[in-house]
């Protein structure tokens, strides 16, 4: 038997969530701060014997922030399970209080948590009349958390996720419509008080570590003492007798040592001689108190362990941090298998975060091997390398989509051939398109190397910063990696840089071409119509899908480059890629041309001469924040980006009035050494540079006064765009 | 280790016990049926290996289910997988609960009926049926598995089920199910889904089911559907006695052992109880005569050779009843030292036995009678304040603890049922805050209520908030106040003290008063039973076999002495059809040497 689907409705940071498991492990990728404990402590209120029973009553703090009111809306914590088979005991007694019957049998059973307003206030909402939006606020305003109960049932086949259900079972708060049902079929049956299920199900729960060896020395938390427990009910007695008798004699010796004898007669005769007999105790005795009882001695025990090869053994403080981790993890997953071995409906491992408890490459070789079985375990994570280790087809993510944090699976709809082309792109890339916030799929080296740096020149922050991770797919094979992002898998943005391939020049065949400008020309043409049919694929593609958009770069990423206006920049690694000086002189000319059939075949020589990955880096070198971004790389950014938050525009423009404020600074100092020019250029430069310090001492204080919002985006757009038209940020103003 | 010691059984009764198979077992009266049961149930227990099997042992009444689990409690066997109640408990805790999502009528919730209400409805239904004189007691039925059927006169049928139809309309609308819906509706649900009897036969191992000869055809149906499912691993364990079967009325009837075998799918392995160890050889000898299965009946006890006197008397004049009431009473009681509570007195009616008490009480001013219409509350076990009255009524003492811890336990499973949290609350810590309750009130009903008052605001529990805690509230108290008001009329005033209320927990200590029926499994020193008349035993329309039964169980109850009188003068019948009851023929026919 395992967990098949946990919905989450209303509880923590998760307004209404679903997540899907599989037999043995599964995976939960999410960043920090995106739920992952708040997951697991929903799974562990209905299945951890460790929580306090009290726990289930949950509090106003459990629900969903982004209620407007908390006042009358229900929590909803689901589990189903599959698998769950009737022949064994057991698993009857499971199904007798959760399952879910279907025409023969049933192997489906579900748990489920409701936390709601009691029957008295969900019957005065039923009394509303429809659209009586006053009498609501007046039933909601009276509610406390006291008016809330918790409701623990079994057997519901209801989608909670579905807003319909929740609207039938809960209500409509927008329409005022309430059910009259107080007590719909649909959220289950009471579980009957012979199942506990957290006495039925064997779990353990394996914290994100803060502090290893504080647990090791707390009695409650130490792992070993744990393990001695469970083993010291079943201690054989033969076995145990001639300890209890040594312990016993040694009891007694210590008791009868002459020092312990000569305090004892000391005390004795202290107490006698300052109160008198009369009001001295009777007997007084040393004891000594080694306990005799398995499960106390064996609290004495501990653990040392060698760590280096000098064969000296310490405790667990003297341990490096890692070893002393592996140890505690390893005595959770014994703990478990000991546990395992009562009889018990399932086996649940959870743990937290295991890239805190060890060594990455331990990592991989501990989750290959995790396999017990009749077992499932789930794990969260942000560690790429652990998730690496885990199918597709087990992983869900947790990410944020409008303000509100939700899980998505990856492989949702999926078919076996597609599903396995994603785990090979996936192993390639090590999973980072998983963890990544929105994503941006280039088609090869130039690309890779390129964008961030434009990006970083330009706008002043890395594309990690915008929160975007750019995977070369290395082909244009994008749709096997894009179908990722779907309505129904993961709801993140998704934007596919790639080359259109039409001609850059004429590829008209004249009667006076040579073969080899024929043979070029027909080439350009087979690789335009298959640019074309490219797409016309790639934009049905995406069509339909809001998650998934392509931009098309017209010719070729460096023909496109010098067209966006960067020939002069381009022209200035002439030098680096050839050594010829007539070469480079002739190079330096061609790119800078402005007809495109010439600079774009320089540009394409060079690239293939040196090999499209080393140019890239050499232009990369070349890029400064002057350069010119073209158009339809800025529009693949911000349709992956969405929209910019005022922090980001804030510290872009800081940039970009920085690097103008560098820029005046080095033409200050150009015009102050500048010799034998004439008295007007001076002049002239000079008006310059006082216009312009002015309208940089405006414009900060414009840009001092946006974050508070005492000027506006608009003004600041208009203001910079008349102070400074040419630079390289006005293009974008459009998107912000 | 065995849990009973050396002499404890005989070997017939250990011989049952023992039986790994399903047994089929033919007790006799006073044969120790019930002491067999009980260690047959702590028998299966000790030998349960998984946590997660239950044993289920189905009860004609809640006080034998009391008792039985009272005393394997004193035996020390745990007890928390022991599944113990009647019939209908049964199909509510296995059956309509857990599964109540699968069945129309039952998935939005539903409330169980009392008795009470029950008969309310009905005799309200038939007052406003203004063109039939049916009264509640021609309404009569019991639903098989394929159908409803009537119990009274075949003229007034079309009448009662429209009075039925409406009934349950009612019913329907309330979400309210009665004892008979219980039935009905548990039978639906496993025979729609299978799983369920699937789900159940891989819990329970044995099932054991107490005075078979009064189970009904649907019930039958119920238990036969899991066993069968459990193909041969639930061990069936079928205890009573044929001659035994008097609610042949409502529906009850001993079946067979190759039936049931054939009905539920397993193997009996049939054997018989056969020693009696109550009555005397003259007792046992008598009431052989109406043993109609021939099932065998050796007397064993120490009573074996008691001189026991058996009386008949069919010449007596219904007005001087009472003479020979007292005098058996007096004698018995003055000359031959026996105590009053083994002392009990029966009739085949209510309606005659209410007005002979009060004569009674009357005559023998100093002894004390008790009956079941002494009581002044309904005892609806399904009540939760009846539930919680029953340790609120009885004493804090060693020999109850036991079963007040199980009261109390109940009581938190009832509270839990109904979703209420009890925080730290244990069964232990109930029971302290219950003795700790300190009043002074005599009256019992204003007593219940202050008591009930004072112990929710102790434990911090606003019941009035939790609607089906307050409507059990609202059913107990008007039940209660209707019951008293009608038991005052009939001159029992002192019925409304606290002392009253009580006396219903305390064993009985005065002479008992009880209908036939009323005295299932019971047994006393001296037995009278008078109107044993032709038109009551049997009753109309009942068979001679009916009438055998019910003076085999009169007959059987009895030690020492029985008195069996067929009085004279009770008519029935109007104008010039009005006749005289004659004796009961079977009884007249009866060849025995009686004493003077």
């Amino acid at each position: 038997m395992y967990i098949t689907k946990l919905s989450l409705i209303n509880y923590r940071n998760f307004a209404n969530t679903k997540l899907l498991f599989s037999q043995g492990i599964n995976t939960i990728i999410g960043e920090n701060a995106s739920g992952k404990t708040n997951l697991f402590r929903s799974i562990r209120l209905l299945l951890d014997s460790s929580m306090r029973r009290s726990s289930m009553n949950l509090d106003e703090k459990d629900f969903h922030r982004g209620l407007d009111n908390w006042r009358g809306h229900w929590i909803i914590i689901s589990i189903e399970f599959d698998e769950v088979s009737h022949d064994e005991a057991i698993q009857a007694l499971f199904l007798h209080g959760t399952g879910v019957l279907e025409e023969d049998a049933a192997d489906k059973a579900s748990y489920n948590l409701f936390f709601r307003p009691k029957e008295t206030i969900r019957n005065d909402l039923a009394q509303l009349d429809d659209g009586d939006a006053a009498g609501l606020q007046a039933i909601l305003d009276n509610i406390d958390i006291d008016d809330y109960e918790t409701y623990v049932t079994g057997k519901s086949s209801a989608d909670f996720n579905d807003p319909a259900v929740y609207r039938r079972i809960v209500g409509d708060f927008d329409n005022v419509q309430f059910p009259e049902e107080l007590k719909p079929e649909e959220i289950g049956g009471k579980v009957p008080p012979i199942l506990s299920m957290t006495k039925e199900v064997s779990f353990t729960y394996v914290q994100a570590l803060r502090d290893v060896v504080s647990d090791f020395h707390n009695n409650r938390t130490n792992p070993l003492l744990t393990l001695l427990k469970m083993k010291s009910g079943e201690i054989d007695q033969a076995q145990f007798a001639p300890i209890v008798e040594q312990v016993q004699s040694l009891n007694s010796a210590i008791e009868t040592l002459e020092d312990v004898q000569t305090i004892r007669q000391d005390i004795k005769s202290t107490v006698n001689e300052t109160v008198g007999d009369a009001y001295s105790p009777n007997s007084i005795s040393i004891n000594s108190d080694l306990p005799d009882e398995a499960e106390k001695l064996f609290q004495a025990l501990k653990l040392f362990i060698a760590e280096t090869d000098d064969g000296h053994e310490g405790e667990i403080h003297e341990m490096s941090l890692g070893g002393a981790n592996l140890i505690y993890l390893t005595l959770k997953l014994l703990e478990f298998k000991y546990q395992k071995s009562n009889q018990t409906i399932a086996n649940f491992l959870l743990i937290e975060e295991p890239e805190a408890h060890i060594h990455t490459h331990i990592q991989k070789s501990l989750f290959d091997k995790l396999k017990y079985p009749n077992t499932q375990v789930i794990y969260t994570t942000h560690s790429s390398h652990i998730s690496e280790v885990s199918n597709i087809e087990n992983v869900n993510v947790l990410g944020k989509i409008d303000g509100s944090y939700t899980a998505f699976q990856p492989s949702a709809g999926l078919t076996g051939t597609q599903i396995e082309r994603v785990q090979r792109y996936l192993d390639a890339v090590r999973s980072n398109l998983l963890f990544a916030k929105s994503v941006i799929l280039v088609e090869g080296d130039a690309e890779e190397i390129l964008i961030p740096i434009l990006i970083k020149q330009v706008l002043g922050i890395s594309l990690d910063e915008l929160g975007i991770s750019l995977v070369n797919i290395r082909s244009t094979g994008f749709e096997n990696v894009a179908l990722l992002f779907n309505e129904n898998r993961i709801k993140k943005r998704c934007s596919i840089i790639t080359d259109n391939d039409l001609a850059y020049f004429d590829t008209t065949e004249q009667e006076a071409d040579s073969e080899e400008i024929a043979s070029a020309k027909r080439k350009a043409l087979r690789s335009q119509v298959s640019g074309i049919t490219r797409k016309i694929a790639l934009d049905v593609f995406c069509n339909g899908n809001r998650w998934v958009s392509s931009y098309y770069a017209p010719h070729t990423f460096e023909v496109d480059f010098i067209a966006a206006g960067n020939g002069a920049l381009t022209s200035t690694i002439s030098r680096d890629v050839y050594l010829d000086a007539g070469i480079i002189s002739i190079a330096e000319t061609e790119l800078k041309s402005p007809e495109k059939p010439i600079y774009g075949k320089r540009v394409l020589t060079m690239a293939n001469h040196s090999g499209k990955g080393w140019f890239a880096i050499l232009l990369g070198k070349a890029i400064s924040h002057k350069v010119v971004i073209p158009s339809y790389i800025i529009d693949a950014i911000f349709f992956a980006h969405g929209n910019v938050s005022l922090e980001t525009i804030h510290g872009i423009l800081q940039y970009r009035l920085r690097k103008i404020i560098d820029d005046l600074n080095q033409q200050e100092i150009m015009v102050n050494s500048a010799q034998d020019q004439e008295a007007q250029w001076y002049s002239d430069w000079r008006a310059y540079i006082t216009t312009r310090r002015m309208a940089i001492t405006i414009f900060k204080a414009e840009l001092q006064a946006y974050l508070p919002g005492t000027v506006s985006l608009q003004q600041l757009k208009t203001s910079m765009t008349a102070k400074f038209p040419e630079d390289q940020i006005i293009p974008f103003f459009a998107r912000f | 280790m065995p849990i009973w010691k050396e002499g404890d059984l005989n070997d017939e009764q250990i011989a049952a016990i023992e039986e790994d198979d399903s047994v089929f077992l033919v007790a006799c009266p006073g044969s120790g049926k019930t002491r067999t049961l009980t260690y047959k149930i702590a028998h299966e227990l000790s030998k349960l290996e998984s946590t997660k099997k239950w044993v289920v042992a189905i009860t004609y009444t809640h006080r034998a289910a009391d008792e039985i689990q009272n005393r394997i409690e004193h035996l020390g066997i745990d007890t928390s997988q022991l599944w113990i109640g009647t019939i209908h408990s049964f199909c509510l805790e296995w059956i309509l609960k857990p599964y109540a999502l699968y069945h129309d009528a039952l998935k939005n919730g539903f409330r169980v009926i009392n008795s009470f209400d029950s008969e309310k409805q009905i005799t309200e239904l038939c007052q406003n049926l203004t063109t039939s004189s049916v009264r509640y007691w021609d309404c009569g039925f019991h639903f098989t598995t394929i159908e409803r059927v009537l119990s009274g006169k075949p003229r007034f049928w079309a009448d009662i089920n429209t009075i039925l139809d409406q009934y349950y309309e009612i019913l329907r609308l309330n979400k309210q199910i009665d004892f008979e819906l219980i039935l009905k509706y548990a039978y639906e649900l496993i025979i729609q889904n299978p799983s369920i009897n699937k789900i159940l036969s891989s819990l329970f191992t044995h099932i054991l089911i107490d005075e078979y000869q009064d189970t009904k055809e649907i019930q039958y149906a119920i238990v036969s559907a899991i066993l069968r499912s459990g193909e041969g691993r639930v061990k069936a364990f079928v205890v009573g006695d044929p001659n035994q079967s008097i609610y042949e009325s409502l529906g009850g009837y001993a079946i067979t052992a190759n039936d049931f075998s054939a009905l539920a799918q397993i193997n009996f392995i049939e054997m018989e109880l056969s020693l009696n160890y109550r009555s005397s050889s003259r007792i046992i000898e008598y009431f052989s005569h109406f043993n109609a299965y021939n099932t065998k009946i050796y007397p064993a006890g120490e009573l074996t050779n008691f001189p026991s006197i058996i009386t008949f008397d069919a010449l007596v004049n219904q007005d001087d009843l009472l003479t020979p009431l007292t005098r058996i009473l007096t004698q018995s009681i003055e000359v031959e030292g026996i105590s009053p509570n083994e002392i009990c007195i029966l009739a085949p009616q209510w309606a005659y036995l209410a007005s002979m008490t009060r004569s009674l009480v009357g005559a023998l001013p100093n002894y004390s009678f008790d009956g079941p219409g002494m009581v002044p509350f309904t005892r609806d076990i399904d009540n939760f304040w009846y539930k919680l009255s029953r340790i609120i009524l009885t004493e804090p003492s060693p020999s109850m603890y036991i079963r007040r811890l199980r009261w109390a336990r109940e009581i938190l499973l009832a509270l839990n049922d109904v979703n209420v949290d009890i925080g730290s609350l244990t069964n232990k810590s109930l029971l302290r805050e219950c003795n700790a309750i300190d009043l002074t009130e005599q009256d019992g009903l204003t007593y219940l209520e202050q008591f009930f008052n004072e112990l929710f605001n102790n434990i911090n529990i606003d019941f009035r908030s939790i609607p089906s805690l307050f409507e059990h509230h609202t059913d107990f108290f008007s039940s209660s106040q209707d019951r008293i008001e009608r038991l005052q009329e009939k001159e029992a005033t002192f019925i409304s003290d606290i002392a009253s209320f009580r006396k219903v927990f305390e064993n009985r200590s005065g002479i008992t008063v009880s209908t036939i029926h009323g005295i299932k499994g019971e047994e006393y020193d001296v037995v009278i039973a008078y109107a044993l008349l032709e038109g009551m035993v049997p009753f109309f329309g009942e068979s001679e076999q009916s009438a055998k039964k019910s003076l085999y169980v009169v007959g059987s109850r009895a030690r020492k002495h029985l008195h069996l009188i067929s009085e004279r003068g009770r008519m029935y019948g109007r104008g010039h059809r009005r006749t005289e009851y004659p004796p009961t023929a079977i009884l007249s026919q009866c060849n025995f040497n009686y004493n003077a």
